[in-house]
């Protein structure tokens, strides 16, 4: 049978049942639009924690003295210009940053805490937490600025605020401790009161007369796009022979082992949500065989052959798969569409914190995705129909007619 | 009201009754305006071409449809006066249907689906079982009481439905032409069990028939044409 | 009109309802086998997922929270009703040894220890750093805490004058077992607090928080140093046999603690409570939709059924059945249908748990590489959630009931003239 005419049959035994099938496409709906929402949910959580790992100080990629990371200290440094910027030939550098960072401790007259000491360019650090994060007071000048920023949970802390001294102690190049009083010039509010607790900053330059070495611990490097990374790598392992050239999956192995994670939740979704709708659809196509079981009969009787009939009922289920995974698809998206800047998630800031994500949810849906779905449904639509299709070639001409 | 005549003789009284079905604009005329007595006790055959009106008429009568016009009193009751639940009891307790394809419950024994009626009426069990089994019996098919209705021949299952209508002690057994799908002898049969129970019980019964054979044993004999009565005459 | 209705015997319809409905409901159910197994199985699909992925949930939560509780922080803790969120050195409890024996005296309660603590300033040699100095009872906490169990190097606690560490802090100090370490805070009433004691150890528990800024000493010497007095401390940190009913333990310990405040796990782990709350919204969400997209199923299903059984409604109705009856009927079939797949839902699941609470299973990836400080168990027990599997069973129950709306308003419609047409 020609696969125009089988197609327009099925198409017309669709119609014929408006009702039913119309039903049968809402669920399909339903589970589709809220795999895509979902979907793009667990994308944006998962580029919410390699996002918020990059922000962290860390960047992409790191370039670090050998040894710093089991005990870092001024003591692992290298030496790099102030004025060092990448080889042309790396696309997609979003910007960079050298930074003095040694373990320290800051005393007010209320309380004493440990801390990491940071000193920046503040012109550099427009690629960390820091360009973006509530800042009450001011940010720093320069790298020469010798003033500090805590964070807001810190100087909670501390019983300290605005303008007001503190007292840090670190250890010098020399390996000596060295004591200097610091003004706070602002307060941040980052997303995590964790980094609130833990990072303090001054300028570069402060840091290196105050440890009396003209040295630095990391150079932070970002990227517009992920995929560059590899090719940087490459191009900084060269150019920094004798130091640690890290990415951030190697740096943070937690967030990456969450990526992994997010990955297998996109899918474990969708099969959860198919799983429930294979029952109604097998059922709408099986009573969609067995109604016309006199009319398949009498096909039979007059030549039809098997194949012309699995078709029918192959596309049958894959027409209404396909309207409802269409319009699914369009359902979620406006679905995401209307969360708009997010999903709020502050009722369980802590818990979503100690994961480093924020505690906005940004839907992000990815093409990629959403063919993926609209794919693997339309596979288990042909899936579902193969038990009716099956239950269709049994039926005997003869037999069919008689009922 | 006052034109119901409700003598005591009467169970259905039809006075102009008309209906007309409105198809895609064209207006049918399924029944214009017919005038029709039923004693109590006949037996009257409804005949007639196809499309005459024969199934119209039975269905107004037995308060499955609504007239346009004109009054049917149903052993006295004005049917066009009655709310959709009051139709449902007045079929219910006075009347009893038997079906061209006899409608049985199909998950139901022979003796359940007579059952079934009764406890619609509330019957208490042990009088619902004697008077179900009583029925069946009266009908020559007690022994089969325990099968369902796919396990049963076409004239069985007309007796079971036949068991159903009249295990109520309806006053008037409405029939849609009960032997279209029923061989000659077993029409025989079927018209004989519907004599026996119009002379013995006194059961009004109308029915409508394209057999002449039904036709010959009704007491008396309606034709139907276009919607109107053409011919009416005692056998 | 009142004498015609009169004639009409009604007032005995009263149950509306022959007695034998549900044996017929249940005939009818098998009318069409495949559908009813394909629907009943569409329930017990939900049912099953939602109850087994939160026995499987819960299973790791309780695995997850004792872990927690049992590494450092206890399954509750008695505190001054201040210091939780002011950990100030005068926010005490007194007497502690008999806050202690009330403690231990409760139901499922294994052990309490008391702890005091201060901010203070590390050093070894030319180096320093900001810690937290805990005084414990050593023996009573190398019973329970996983910490004391986390040696790296050494030995835990066994006398006075000794200190634990953690890793990190032992590495920023540049100190190794046998080092000497000098602490540095203000004592109460204002005096400078001092202490020196020998590395005794050095603890690696993966949590960096713990690693980083913990260092353990005797509570005596402690008390000594900070100037307390020997039946005062900062929290007495309670420990329990069983985690699943640790929160009801906090309960009856708050009731004995007064005028001390109680914190249960919840309130001492809050990130893992959100963690629990987070993921149980996730999971409700997916239940929900599941829950919608199979009443979908059921109201298709039952159209179907409403379609092919037109012309027996139909006769239904003629001989005198109300609409209300049959719609009676049909919901008797869908409770059947419900129960059903209730039956075949709760009877995989629990097969499944039983199963897995003998066996375990193991998780697909190392948790512990994801999240060292949750501390996750690498096989899970997971047990069943009757809360939850009663509220998949409802919610389907309602679905199900619903899904009768859409044929019911067929129904009432249903002209049974041209029902019984249908068959022709
Ligand atoms: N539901 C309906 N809608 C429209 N027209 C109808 C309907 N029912 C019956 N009719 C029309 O009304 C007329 C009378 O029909 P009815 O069924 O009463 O005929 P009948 O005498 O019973 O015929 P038969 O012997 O074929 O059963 C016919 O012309 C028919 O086409
Ligand atoms: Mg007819």
């Amino acid at each position: 049978m020609p696969i125009k005419l089988l197609f327009q049959m099925s198409v017309r035994n669709i119609l014929r049942h408006r009702r039913r099938n119309g039903m049968m496409l809402a669920a399909v709906v339903v589970a589709v639009a809220a795999v895509v929402m979902m979907n793009s949910l667990i994308r944006g959580m998962q580029q919410d924690m390699a996002d918020a790992a990059v922000e962290n100080l860390v960047g992409h990629v790191k370039v670090l003295a050998p040894g710093y990371r089991d005990d870092p200290g001024i003591q692992k440094n290298f030496e790099l210009a102030s004025d060092w910027r990448p080889p042309d030939g790396v696309a997609e550098v979003a910007g960079w940053a050298m930074r003095v960072r040694v373990p320290a401790v800051i005393m007010s007259e209320r309380g004493t805490r440990g801390i990491q000491f940071v000193g920046v360019n503040p012109r550099q650090e427009g690629i960390s937490f820091l360009s973006s994060a509530r800042m009450a007071g001011e940010s720093l000048k320069d790298a020469s600025d010798g003033r500090i920023i805590i964070g807001q949970a810190l100087a909670e802390q501390l019983e300290t605020g605005l303008g007001r001294r503190l007292v840090i102690i670190t250890q010098g190049a020399d390996g000596l401790n060295r004591e200097a009083g610091f003004r706070i010039a602002g307060l941040y509010d980052a997303d995590g009161e964790g980094m609130e607790k833990f990072f303090v900053f001054t300028g570069v330059d402060a840091l290196q007369k105050m440890v009396g070495a003209a040295v630095f611990t990391e150079l932070s490097i970002r990227l517009h796009q992920e995929p560059a990374l590899f090719a940087l790598k490459e191009i900084l392992v060269e150019l920094f022979t004798g130091l640690e050239v890290l990415d951030w999956r190697e740096l943070e192995p937690q967030a990456a082992a969450m990526f992994i994670f997010a990955d297998a939740a996109v899918l474990i979704w969708f099969f959860v949500m198919m799983g429930a709708l294979v029952f109604g659809l097998v059922n709408t196509l099986v009573t969609s065989v067995m109604e016309r079981i006199r009319e398949l009969g009498m096909l039979r009787a007059v030549g039809m052959r098997p194949r012309s009939v699995v078709a029918q009922v192959v596309i049958e289920s894959s027409v209404l798969m396909l309207i409802g995974v269409a319009v699914g698809i369009a359902l979620g998206l406006a679905g995401i569409f209307a969360m708009g800047d997010g999903l709020d998630l502050s009722l369980w800031s802590e818990g979503v914190e100690s994961f480093g994500m924020r505690t906005l949810l940004r839907p992000v849906p990815l093409f990629d995705d959403v063919l993926l779905i609209a794919l693997l449904s339309l596979g288990l639509g042909v899936v579902a129909s193969l038990y009716p299709a099956w239950r269709a070639i049994k039926i005997k001409p003869l037999e069919a007619l008689r009922r | 009201m006052s034109d119901v005549s409700v003598g005591n003789g009467v169970v259905v009284d039809c006075a102009g009754v008309s209906r007309t079905y409105q198809e895609d604009a064209v207006p049918v005329h399924a029944l214009r305006g017919v005038d029709f007595q039923f004693a109590r006790g006949d037996f009257v055959s409804l005949s007639g071409p196809s499309g005459s009106g024969k199934s119209t008429l039975l269905n107004l009568i037995g308060g499955l449809d609504r007239a346009d016009a004109g009054t049917i009193a149903v052993d006295g009751v004005a049917v066009n006066a009655l709310s959709e639940s009051e139709l449902s009891d007045l079929r219910l307790h006075k009347i009893g249907f038997v079906f061209q394809s006899y409608n049985l419950i199909p998950v139901l024994s022979a003796q359940e689906n007579v059952e079934f009626i009764m406890q619609l009426q509330g019957v208490a069990p042990g009088e619902r079982a004697e008077r179900a089994v009583e029925s069946l019996a009266s009908l020559g098919i007690g022994e089969l009481a325990h099968r369902r209705p796919g396990e049963l021949s076409g004239g069985q299952q007309q007796r079971v439905a036949i068991a159903r209508a009249i295990v109520t002690h309806p006053v008037l057994l409405l029939a849609d032409e009960p032997s279209a799908n029923l061989d000659s002898g077993t029409t025989e049969e079927l018209l004989k069990l519907l004599r026996r129970l119009n002379d013995d019980r006194g059961i009004s019964i109308l029915t409508a028939t394209h057999d002449p054979m039904v036709m010959g044993y009704a007491k008396r004999r309606v034709v139907l044409r276009d919607g109107a009565i053409v011919e009416d005459s005692a056998n | 009109m009142a004498e015609i209705s009169a004639e009409i015997p009604t007032s005995r319809r009263s149950d509306g309802l022959p007695a034998s409905v549900l044996a017929i409901a249940w005939r009818n159910l098998w009318r069409n086998p495949r559908r009813t197994w394909l629907m009943a199985g569409s329930i017990a699909f939900a049912i099953w997922m939602l109850a087994f992925s939160f026995a499987l949930q819960k299973g790791a939560f309780d695995v997850m929270t004792d872990n927690g509780a049992r590494l450092w922080i206890g399954h509750a803790q008695v505190q001054h009703p201040d210091f939780e969120d002011e950990p100030l050195l005068e926010n005490l409890i007194a007497d502690v040894p008999r806050l202690r024996r009330s403690m231990e005296a409760l139901d499922g309660v294994v052990t309490a220890a008391p702890r005091a603590e201060a901010a203070a300033l590390v050093s070894a040699g030319e180096r320093s750093f900001g810690a937290l100095v805990v005084g414990v009872e050593a023996v009573a906490e190398a019973q329970w805490s996983g910490l004391a169990g986390a040696v790296a190097i050494g030995r835990y606690l066994d006398g006075a004058g000794q200190a634990f560490v953690g890793a990190a802090m032992a590495r920023n100090l540049g100190i190794s077992v046998g080092d000497e370490l000098v602490m540095l805070g203000t004592a109460k009433e204002g005096g400078v607090a001092a202490a020196v004691a020998e590395v005794a150890g050095v603890f690696s528990t993966g949590s960096a928080a713990l690693d980083r800024s913990l260092a353990l000493i005797p509570i005596a010497d402690f008390r000594a140093a900070w100037n307390l007095a020997p039946d005062e401390a900062h929290r007495l940190v309670v420990v329990v046999d069983n985690v699943g009913e640790a929160l009801d333990t906090a309960q009856a310990a708050a009731g004995a603690a007064a005028p001390w405040r109680v914190l249960d796990w919840q309130a001492l782990m809050p990130e893992v409570k959100q963690f629990i709350d987070l993921k149980l919204a996730g999971l409700y969400f997916l239940f929900a939709i599941i829950a919608i997209i199979i009443t979908f199923s059921v109201v298709n299903a039952f159209l179907m059924t409403l379609f092919e059984r037109t012309a027996e409604f139909g006769m239904l109705k003629a001989i005198g059945m109300r609409p209300g009856s049959i719609l009676g009927q049909l919901q008797c079939e869908a409770l059947l249908l419900w129960a059903l797949g209730v039956v075949l839902g709760v009877t995989v699941t629990l097969g499944l748990v039983l199963w897995l609470e003998a066996v375990g299973m193991p998780m697909p990836i190392d948790p512990n590489e994801v999240m060292p400080g949750l501390n996750m168990p690498d096989r899970i027990y997971p047990s069943m959630g009757w809360g939850v599997a009663s509220v998949a069973c409802l919610t389907l129950l309602a679905g199900t009931q619903l899904a009768l709306l859409v044929p019911a308003v067929r129904l009432r419609r249903l002209n049974c003239v041209e029902a019984l047409r249908t068959q022709e």
